[in-house]
């Protein structure tokens, strides 16, 4: 199966917005952006749906967290209970610190793991980069050509008007 | 195309770089060769660091006997130096993080190097509390795994295993939002290289970074959530190091307002040592557009202020020793002031409390050698505040006769310097091998303060 | 000794006929818990008293200890750096000025607190409660984090801060083979001598007996020539240690800190002649 693609590189993240905006009026279906950095309200542009990975945070932060607490209460009272000055067997404000660091902990580290496996970065990957400049300072648009009604001619004026520097149409080889 | 420049926010980056200007400026450190100071500096920090292995070498393989330790005062140098350093790494968070959330778009040009240093300062920290153990080698006891003793726990009770955990988790969630945040430059890095092991290093460790909005989505929302759990670690890890001293019994030490004034000291502490470094690095590595006379205003103010409330517990903490009638409390603050280190109590109140305040003048703070200088005196006036927080109390506590001198061995001090030559060789090497800006971010925020006519909306 | 750190009390033995808790009129109370009481000691105490008056700071206590418990000798230089192991000591405070100077010498050794401040900060249980009242030093398991020391209110912990030499073979056959040889890097402290507990409390196992109160008597208290400190369970009230406990000389050094130590003194009560 193919596709064929239509792309737009933008010198400035301004035309790259606006391109963006213009397409999705337009009813074109934008396969991607590609941008050197983050650009401020570009996913409202695209109409990404907001990602779940505060989800995974969340969730991981609360069962870090649970099990730390129950971890320590089970060390100190049940596993080998030990007299340590005296104090009582149920210290819960001496098991907070720890169990607030592990809840950071797994937290934060299994976010980032989810966000690697969720876009696909692995260590050692080859990056496919459409164009050249994109992690220096060109942005990029790839539309798809969904249908007959797509006139790439009236699409490329459009894009003319947010100072497109290069447009040009591809097949891809979708797997 | 007509470039309006706003009145009331001036622009972050000046000289009106473009995209690949940034790219250009930042990464030519990178990829030219390192130059004659570069190479002065590495060496002398390097064998700094190897003067102080050997040190602590020599300590590890004869006892900690070798230090001016006594049966009184069993902490001094020791666990000074790891406050220090800790102290030094919230800041970096502080800048990566708390600003992030602030959206203080400032902090773009020197979050990256205050994130390294926060790194560095971490493991020069974490060093401490191995090589301070009388059986270093079993240091491993510290963390609860199952054993054929018993199976023998830990302490969950005792303020140092909390310390274990906190700076574990400070230094994974550190290490782990840098690396997040280094991934588009490295990807930058990697397509600016034109082969040979380093493209392939840099490759490896971009993960295949292609700029797909997709991911950078997804990037953001992690970089906010990594911001909003590191924010809490930085007031929690300083917290809980405060903890050791204030958990404990004796006087000086047993004070509930330890929490917010060591975090607020960290602050303080780290923000004079980013101050540092950052005058250092924008003259030697040509960097002066991107950390502006703005930027270091911004810290300025904020070591200013954190100088106010480092004063304040200062105060606070002499007024509540006065106002308790407690005997023991009201003399260690006494002895603080008049006994045999009050000089180091008078160094630490000039130069935490005294000097910074000249910060707040703004003509100082456009001065940068003078910033450069009363950022060392900070740094020195930090490290000053904890020996005598921890030295004056141990020396002399509850019952007279145990009370003894402390003076630090050759050894003691070789360990510290060593440390400083650690971190330095760490932080040359990121120079030399790393973005010490964040690319991104700052394509970012090239914008600010910038209107640009002519675009069809 | 300044009223504002009454470490040691004395009295006139006039005084003391009118009124049998004189100088000791600062009865701390030991204080309501907000944590319950998770740990109660439900047969033996072990506690000492140490009575001021009789001792005449012989230093016969720190020997003995020294002996018995294997304390290493560090030598001269150490002891200059204050580095000596001794597990006992004796405190001197002195009153009067002049040519009018009293002395009173207070043995100091590990309190064997209920409210143990060094067990709470060991990070790796290396020192814990017995259910008998003694806190324990467990050599193996410390890693010397010297924390302990640190929050030790009384200052009676040791660290070993070298391998002192043991090479001299002929002295160590003068080694207490009850006892372990601590390496470095290791605290340790006085433990009431609980070799001897434990020996006199198996023995009286064997023999089927309760164990008497004075079988067990730490080295500092055997050697003591003015018999100055009394050993023994402090849940049994008819032993001398209980009986002392309740008298009115009887008092804890730094009681408002309530770290409640097993070991308690008794004041100085001092026969002077008027005139």
């Amino acid at each position: 199966m193919s596709r064929r693609l239509f792309l737009a590189a933008f010198e400035r993240e301004e035309d790259a917005l606006g391109a963006t905006q213009a397409s999705r009026e337009y009813g074109f279906r934008i396969v991607d952006v590609y941008a050197p950095y983050a650009v401020h309200g570009m996913e409202r542009a695209m109409r990404l749906q907001p990602s779940r990975l505060p989800w995974v945070c969340f969730l991981l932060g609360l069962i870090g967290a649970t099990f730390k607490v129950w971890f320590e209460y089970w060390t100190t009272w049940i596993d080998w209970p030990l007299n340590v000055g005296s104090k009582p067997w149920d210290s819960l404000p001496a098991f907070v610190p720890v169990t607030f660091e592990v809840m950071v902990l797994l937290a934060g580290v299994s976010t980032v793991f989810a966000f690697f496996l969720v876009c696909r970065l692995i260590p050692g990957k080859k990056p496919t980069l459409p164009i050249a400049g994109i992690t220096d300072n060109r942005f990029l648009l790839v539309l798809e050509e969904t249908d007959a009604a797509f006139d790439p001619h009236r699409v490329r004026r459009l894009f003319e008007e947010f100072n497109a520097v290069q447009v040009e149409e591809r097949v891809e080889e979708t797997r | 195309m007509a470039v309006i420049y706003s009145v009331l926010r001036q622009p972050l980056i000046e000289g009106d770089k473009s995209l690949a200007q940034v790219t250009e400026d930042v990464c030519s450190a990178v990829a030219s060769r390192p130059t004659r100071m570069w190479w002065t500096a590495f060496l002398t920090a390097f064998t700094v660091l190897l003067m102080g292995t050997a040190a602590v070498s020599y300590q590890l393989a004869t006892g900690i006997g070798t230090w001016g330790l006594n049966k009184t005062v069993g902490w001094a140098f020791d666990i000074t130096n790891f406050v220090f350093w800790i102290g030094i790494g919230h800041a970096g968070t502080l800048i990566s993080a708390i600003l992030f959330l602030l959206r203080q778009k400032w902090r773009t040009s020197v979050n990256r190097s205050a994130e390294a240093m926060t790194l560095f300062a971490v493991m020069c920290a974490g060093l401490f509390p191995v090589i301070h153990m009388g059986r270093p080698w079993l240091a491993h006891w510290m963390f609860p795994y199952p054993n054929t003793r018993g199976t023998l726990w830990i302490n969950f009770r005792s303020p140092l295993v909390w310390d274990a955990f906190a700076i574990f988790t400070y230094f994974t969630i550190s290490l782990t939002f840098w690396y997040v945040g280094l991934i588009p430059d490295l990807a930058t890095l990697r397509d600016l290289c034109q082969s040979g092991l380093r493209r392939w290093l840099y490759g490896f460790f971009s993960l295949g970074w292609d700029g797909s909005y997709r991911t950078w989505q997804r990037y953001e929302t992690v970089c906010t959530l990594l911001a909003g759990l590191a924010t809490p670690l930085v007031v929690s890890v300083h917290t809980i190091v405060s903890w050791d001293f204030a958990t404990a019994i004796i006087p000086g030490w047993h004070t509930t307002i330890f929490p917010p004034y060591f975090v607020a000291g960290a602050i303080f502490s780290g923000m004079a040592m980013v101050l540092t470094l950052m005058i250092i690095v924008r003259k030697v590595m040509r960097l002066e557009k991107y950390i502006t006379p703005r930027h270091v205003d911004a810290m300025c103010k904020i070591v200013a202020a954190t100088s106010g409330m480092v004063g304040l517990a200062y105060a606070t903490e002499f007024f509540t020793a006065v106002y308790s009638r407690n005997p023991y409390e009201e003399f260690v603050f006494l002895n603080r002031a008049l006994g045999p280190l009050a000089w180091g109590y008078w160094i630490m109140v000039t130069c935490n409390v005294l000097i910074p305040h000249l910060l707040w003048l703004k003509k100082l703070r456009a001065n940068l050698a003078v910033v450069f200088a009363i950022s060392i005196f900070v740094d020195i006036g930090m490290w000053f505040e904890r020996f005598i927080i921890i030295v004056t109390s141990l020396e002399r506590d509850f019952l007279p006769s145990s009370w003894a001198g402390y003076a630090p061995t050759a050894i003691e001090v070789a360990t510290l310097v060593g440390s400083v030559g650690l971190f330095f060789t760490c932080f040359l090497l990121f120079c030399r091998f790393l973005p010490v800006i964040a690319i991104a971010e700052v394509k970012g925020v090239l914008s600010y303060g910038k209107n640009t006519q002519g675009v069809h909306s | 000794m300044s009223e504002r750190r009454p470490i040691v009390r004395e009295t006139t033995l006039e005084a003391f006929q009118k009124n049998p808790s004189a100088g000791n009129e600062r009865p701390e109370r030991e204080k309501e818990d907000l944590w319950p009481a998770d740990h109660p000691y439900t047969g033996r105490r072990w506690g000492m008293v140490i009575d001021l008056t009789a001792c005449t700071g012989c230093s016969a206590c720190i020997i003995a200890c020294q002996a018995e418990n294997n304390v290493p000798v560090v030598g001269k230089d150490e002891v200059r750096r204050r580095r000596e192991l001794h597990w006992i000591r004796l405190d001197r405070y002195y009153s009067g000025a002049g040519d009018d100077v009293d002395v009173v010498q207070q043995p100091m050794l590990c309190q064997q607190c209920e409210n143990a401040p060094c067990e709470t900060v060991c990070p790796v249980l290396a020192t814990v409660h017995s259910e008998e009242g003694l806190n324990e030093q467990v050599y193996n398991r410390c890693v010397g984090t010297r924390y302990c020391a640190n929050n030790c209110p009384y200052k009676v912990r040791r660290f070993n801060w070298f391998d002192y030499p043991r090479d001299d073979r002929l002295q160590n056959l003068a080694l207490n083979p009850d006892v372990t040889v601590r390496s470095r890097g290791i605290m340790e402290k006085c433990t009431f001598c609980v070799q001897r507990i434990q020996e006199a409390k198996i023995e009286a196992k064997r023999r089927g007996e309760k164990l008497a109160d004075g079988a067990v008597q730490p080295a500092c208290q055997q050697s003591c020539p003015a018999q100055a400190i009394i050993f023994g369970d402090l849940n049994d009230p008819k032993s001398r240690v209980a009986q002392l406990a309740a008298s009115g000389r009887y008092y804890r050094v730094l009681e408002e800190i309530n770290v409640r130590p097993a070991v308690g003194y008794l004041t100085v009560v001092r026969n002077r002649v008027k005139g």
